[in-house]
């Protein structure tokens, strides 16, 4: 957009209403807006903004004056939004400027909304949401709840693209030649995997591990125990058999060993009520060790044994040679309980309930055809989210019966869950809506729509047979608080968890995020240099070794080769930093943790900034520096007093994925609080320039901090209006290496004490100052910034002008309850955006 | 009894696999089918004329893209050192330009765009959600006229299965970094990141000799479905408004295509089963990921699957880190490098990295032979290069472009020339006549041909 210089002589003349009246008003109404604007509006803009939005100042290419006539004026849509963004988030005017008073702001804020946005908050408009497909998690969810297999989407379909910030945006979801070809292959592999294709087959029952109690027992809900074979074990179960017939009791154990060999050996015996099946040697490299055998059993108790005698002494083990630790153990499951083999205990097999609705197939063809119906009307019910028609059934179940010929029954029925599998109304979420008698209403959607936009919203998945039930008699609606409850309460919640708190606070990207600890920690302490020499040493000897290879020259080869051993030697044993899997989950734990807990307890959203507790292992508390915390589960740790920890912007996992590979990024940092807790992006960085941070070297090598760098760009006017926006909130987190863990120095200089101000004024000298003010004078910032986050989410679009209502009745709500968790998740579901479809324009 | 066993297992039957004879039976026959259809991609020896695009990120650094001379005298040196065994058979293009990836008004984002507009050459729609819109792909546009000729009309693949929360660059939908290829000007193909998954594609699923028989099985249960959904499809369409529409479009497309790919498939017997085990998915070592998906694109080529394919190695703007060559820092952060001598160090390491993968499937596209005696790679029409040229100012003149392949006997390899300023999309243009697709007048920002290649 280019906007005309206008020649200061012509500014006087206030332009709406010259122009108004030349157009000779349309009605009365606009005339009463022109003259409420002029009389109330005008004066604001004129004081507060047109020193450079006006009067011939057009700064950031925005000039309020340079409209022709006053609907033109309001017509900027996107112009007002910006603008009443600005003003609330204290953005404009700018800090040095003359500020609004409460009352101009309240009265610029209310006019914006009613005047040029054209909110009406007695039918406010939903918006748009374009039709969704299932993204590959809600797809796996949804396959497992309806088909019990669990097809592991995110191996066999391609990562769905995201639209602001989220991968559930109905517009970006496209549905490619390739993916849905992927759909058809998969509808065929869990037709395969779940649908059992006969009628009855012998009971089978698989017990974990878990099942052995004694010497070497592991937890009780471990499918598998790892015994060493230089660990003596002795490990009982009882088996408690309640009909009486024939068993069948297989053990299968097999023996895990390191690459290299392992001269562990073991003996070991198996019985079964008290007949030894086993006893035998069991060594590195073995085929699995199986014992079946069949038993007569009345009803009652037979006792399991298993015993492993170490015939090797642990001292025999072999040093590492290199490809890791040696070791050997054996991989002991639970057992396999198969019986009664008499057919007359036969059984459905898993899964026949969740297809099949009788016990029997009808033996006529009448009955079959009703039957064909009634599994395929049922099942299709649930998979299409709301009961399919009859034409539908009647389709489905032409397509059974014809897809039977020559085949059993129930692969007939396979073929057509196949279809339904790949059908479009699986596939997409197909939206409905109520009759309305107003034409000019948006209609509220229809109860089996609105079950599947609570069930996606909450559980990423599809709605559940309460859920159902209630459409079905038409009582969701009345019954939501209720519902929400159960929902949150329900383990399925914590897809919410990791689907929207794992998208909005990245803790989805920290496990893959690509950081090197060993150059990070060198920074910090400044042997990035000796570093650097010794890989260059590594370097030109490889080098000079091939050319010494090259030319055969063996004197020198061996001199090179001496050298390379000497360097060699003189890092061996230096310590090495990881920045390893299991930190990097408890990391994403952490904060997945911390945001479930505050939504089951319904605690205040404010504490996900603030909070004096996080939840920690043993690892994730050593490496924060915090004592005390023992063990492997990540549990609620009340911090120590000074602790920079607690609240999301010092976790791990957000300050690892706002860091460059080898160290921190303050204009990331900032970013990253800017855009997800006050809700004021910073526009991109204008085009060609390097990435400031990437001055931070001279062109002879020589370093400045990262400080130094930052000040020295904030002082050009084209970069100043956001680095002062940004660094100062990032700057803030400079304690935190790229791996989040503390440091008081970098580059071997000690860290200058933090101090920062935001662009609103507040000021503060530490990470804990700067989450007070974040939770205390822009509350409502982090307010609206995290529940149009939400809306975000929970409807599969962007925010529009048209749901500022929405979003200021939950902010006004939220400030009122405290921030409580359920304001914000009751407000998002009862809203109209939530509740209603925009009507269809004729 | 381990992961790496598993895979040296698997990585010494594709070495034998390769070095095996019997693939080569199935050419002539393949060669066959096309002769039917318009000659289109296929040499005026009668074998098939295959196009590849190969795109490598954040441009190269242009003093260390070095290339000189022609014939015996023809010096590929620093970054294009690792192509030198393969010398005659690349032309290394300088002055070639994707002016549609320069700012113009739409500000920063040049890597999006670059990405973006590398084989559509338009400039993109910019926007970080719903609206995306760049133009139709140079190798769907190949892909189209190739029809039936062969068993899959094109290929897409990745090296970079990752896709991050949050935005993308500057403003721009992720979907412009994460694709080459666009169907049309608002459906990008999503390419396939799986070594495993374009290989049951190709060849079918489970041992070889089984897989055949997967393959036929997948056809007829597809088939069998296939009427179902159109037919739901159609008929929910009609009660959809217009976006809604666009996405049951997409579905429908997809219907269709599926259909004509089970026709097309229906008229090829005797689908290569190649001697190896399917592979297990990404390797962890990004090397041996980049080979291998080279392997599979080798594969596709020499059994004739398909004469269309693209490969993003990684979209650009990547910040991937290359502890394989003991590079620590990120690839992006890197490539803004100001000429200090260390970084720039780093980015050619990484610039030549990518090369060095690039040499291998050159070398292993060379060492396979087609009907007419030549060398696949002899009949082939690859572009090795990327959207940006210096990462360091973004620019997207001059950019670094490889053309690899004799294309069957048109094209005069063996040397370095300078383009001098002609648009990247006449070099498209140029190799879509070669392939003997029917004239197009315009691609992207074309003002022609390119004289020369």
């Amino acid at each position: 957009m280019f906007f005309d210089y206008i020649p200061p002589f012509f500014m006087p003349v206030r332009l709406p209403i010259l122009l108004l009246s030349l157009a000779a008003c349309q009605n009365a109404m606009a005339e009463d807006f022109a003259a409420d604007f002029e009389d109330r509006i005008l004066p604001i803009l004129e004081d507060h903004c047109y020193n450079c939005h006006g009067d011939g100042a057009e700064k950031g290419k925005v000039a309020f004056d340079s409209f022709g006539t006053f609907d033109e004026l309001t017509s900027q849509t996107k112009l007002w939004d910006h603008a009443l963004r600005n003003v609330r988030a204290g953005i404009m005017p700018p800090p040095k400027k003359d500020q609004l008073s409460p009352d101009d702001l309240a009265t610029l804020v209310e006019w914006i909304k009613r005047v040029p946005l054209k909110l009406d908050p007695a039918n406010p408009d939903p918006g748009r949401v374009t039709l969704r497909r299932l993204n590959r998690i809600e797809y796996r969810n949804t396959v497992r709840e309806l088909t019990g297999h669990d097809f592991r989407t995110d191996e066999e379909f391609p990562a769905d693209d995201t639209g602001y910030g989220f991968d559930n945006i109905g517009d970006v979801l496209t549905t490619s030649p390739m993916l849905l070809e992927k759909y058809m292959q998969a509808a065929e592999t869990i037709v395969e995997k779940a649908l059992p294709l006969e009628n009855r087959i012998t009971p089978k029952k698989t017990f974990p591990a878990g099942m052995f109690r004694g010497r070497g027992e592991r937890g009780d809900r471990d499918w598998h125990y790892n015994l060493s074979l230089y660990d003596p074990a002795d490990l009982t179960a009882k088996l408690k058999i309640e009909t009486a017939g024939t068993y069948r009791v297989t053990f299968n154990a097999g023996p895990r060993g390191s690459f290299s060999y392992d001269p562990g050996r073991a003996k070991v015996k198996w019985s079964v009520d008290g007949k030894q099946q086993l006893d035998r040697d069991v060594k590195w490299g073995d085929s699995r060790v199986v014992s079946e055998i069949e038993m007569k059993w009345q009803p009652g108790e037979y006792a399991l044994r298993f015993e492993m005698e170490p015939l090797v002494g642990k001292d025999q083990q072999p040093p590492d040679l290199g490809d890791g630790p040696p070791f050997v153990h054996l991989e002991l499951g639970g057992i396999t309980l198969t019986g009664p083999l008499e057919p007359e205990h036969a059984v459905h097999p898993p899964n026949y309930g969740r297809f099949f609705t009788r016990e029997r197939v009808p033996d006529d063809e009448a009955g079959r055809d009703a039957y064909r119906r009634e599994i395929l009307a049922r099942f299709a019910g649930k998979a299409f989210r709301r009961p399919a028609d009859d034409a539908t059934v009647e389709k489905l179940a032409a397509f059974a019966k014809q897809s039977a010929e020559g085949a059993s029954f129930e692969k007939g029925i396979a073929r057509a869950v196949a279809a339904i599998l790949a059908s479009p109304r699986f596939l997409f979420r197909l939206e409905d809506t109520l009759p309305v008698e107003n034409p000019e209403a948006h209609p509220l959607l229809d109860e089996w729509s609105l079950a599947s936009r609570l069930s996606y919203f909450l559980w990423s998945s599809m709605p559940d047979e309460e859920l159902f039930r209630l459409a079905e008699r038409g009582e969701l609606r009345k019954n939501l608080p209720a519902q929400i409850d159960r929902m949150l309460e329900d383990g399925k919640s914590d897809e919410f968890v990791r689907n929207f708190a794992g998208q909005w606070l990245q803790a989805r990207d920290v496990e893959g995020v690509s950081i090197d600890a060993r150059a990070v920690m060198a920074r910090d302490s400044g042997s990035e240099k000796q570093n650097r020499e010794r890989f260059e040493n590594f370097r030109r000897l490889n080098r000079e070794i091939d050319e010494a290879e090259k030319a055969r020259d063996e004197v020198k080869l061996t001199a090179l080769r001496e050298e390379m051993q000497e360097l060699r030697a003189q890092f061996r044993g230096q310590r090495r930093v990881e920045f390893g899997g299991s930190l990097r989950h408890a990391m994403k734990r952490e904060a997945e943790m911390l945001f479930r807990h505050l939504l089951r307890e319904d605690r205040s959203v404010l504490e996900l900034i603030d909070n004096d507790s996080t939840f920690l292992n043993e690892e994730l508390a050593n490496h924060y520096g915090v004592p005390g915390v023992r063990g492997g589960d990540m549990k609620l740790v009340k911090l120590p007093e000074d602790s920079p920890r607690g609240g999301v912007l010092t976790m791990g996992t957000v300050l690892a994925v706002t860091s460059n590979p080898t160290r921190t990024s303050p204009v990331k940092r900032g970013v990253f609080i800017l855009d997800n807790i006050l809700g004021t992006p910073p526009p991109p960085a204008p085009p060609n320039i390097p990435s400031l941070e990437a001055s931070e070297k001279t062109a002879d090598g020589e370093e400045l901090s990262l400080r130094e760098a930052l000040a020295m760009h904030r002082e050009k006017s084209l970069c100043a209006s956001c680095h002062n926006r940004m660094d100062p909130l990032g700057l803030a987190f400079e304690n935190f290496n790229a791996l989040g863990s503390w440091r008081d120095k970098e580059l071997g200089e000690a860290l200058p004490p933090v101090e920062g101000q935001l662009i609103t004024g507040e000021k503060f000298t530490s990470v804990n100052e700067l989450k007070r003010v974040l939770v205390t004078s822009r509350r409502d910032d982090f307010y609206r910034c995290i529940t149009e986050k939400l809306l975000t989410y929970a409807l599969g679009r962007g925010p529009e002008p048209c749901d500022i209502t929405t979003v200021d009745d939950i902010v006004a709500k939220l400030d009122q309850s405290g921030g409580k968790f359920s304001t914000l998740i009751t407000g998002i579901i009862e809203s109209p955006a939530f509740q209603k479809r925009q009507r269809t324009t004729p | 009894m381990n992961a790496t066993t598993n895979r040296r297992r698997f990585l010494r039957g594709m070495g034998a696999c390769l070095a095996l004879p019997s693939l080569e039976a199935f050419l002539p026959r393949a060669a066959a089918a096309t002769t039917g259809a318009a000659r289109f991609a296929t040499t005026a020896s009668g074998a098939p004329l295959r196009m590849a695009f190969l795109y490598f990120p954040n441009g190269a650094v242009p003093s260390h893209w070095t290339a000189s001379g022609a014939g015996d005298g023809f010096k590929l040196e620093n970054t294009l050192a690792p192509l030198e065994a393969m010398k005659h058979r690349l032309q290394v293009i300088s002055g070639l330009d994707l002016k549609n990836a320069e700012p113009g008004n739409d500000g920063a984002g040049d890597h999006a765009r670059a990405n973006g507009s590398f084989l559509t050459g338009v400039r993109v729609k910019k926007t970080a959600g719903s609206d995306i819109q760049a133009g139709v792909s140079i190798d769907q546009i190949a892909a189209q006229h190739i029809g039936r000729g062969t068993r899959f009309a094109s290929l897409e693949l990745s090296c970079d299965p990752h896709r991050k929360s949050g935005g993308c660059d500057s403003g721009y939908s992720c979907a412009y970094e994460s694709n080459l290829a666009w169907r049309t000007p608002t459906s990008p193909l999503s390419p396939e990141s799986n070594p495993r998954l374009v290989f049951e594609r190709l060849f079918g699923a489970g041992d070889p000799g089984e897989r055949g028989e997967s393959l036929t099985r997948r056809r007829a249960q597809q088939r069998s479905i296939l009427d179902f959904v159109m037919d739901d499809a159609k008929s929910l369409t009609k009660e959809l408004t217009h976006r809604d529409k666009a996405k049951m479009d997409e579905y429908l497309t997809g219907v269709r295509e599926i259909e004509e790919r089970i026709v097309t498939a229906e008229s090829f017997t005797d689908i290569p089963d190649p001697d190896m085990a399917t592979p297990d998915g990404i390797p962890q070592a990004y090397d041996e990921y980049i080979r291998l998906m080279f392997r599979m694109t080798a594969l596709a080529f020499e059994t004739d699957a398909t004469r269309v394919a693209s490969l993003l190695l990684a979209r650009d703007g990547s910040n991937r880190a290359f502890p394989e060559i003991e590079v620590a820092e990120g690839h992006h952060a890197l490539s803004h490098h100001r000429n200090n001598a260390d970084m720039v160090h780093k980015v050619t390491m990484i610039d030549r990295f990518y090369a060095e993968r690039f040499a291998e499937f050159l070398s292993l596209i060379e060492s396979k032979k087609d009907a007419d005696g030549q060398s696949v790679l002899h009949n082939s029409m690859i572009v090795y290069g990327c959207g940006n040229s210096d990462g360091n100012r973004h620019t997207h003149t001059n950019l670094p472009i490889v053309l690899a392949g004799n294309g069957g006997g048109a094209f005069q390899p063996g040397r370095a020339w300078d383009a001098k300023e002609n648009p990247l999309c006449n070099l498209y243009l140029s190799m879509l006549d070669t392939m003997g697709a029917p004239p197009l007048e315009r691609f992207g920002d074309s003002t022609g041909r390119l004289a020369g290649v």
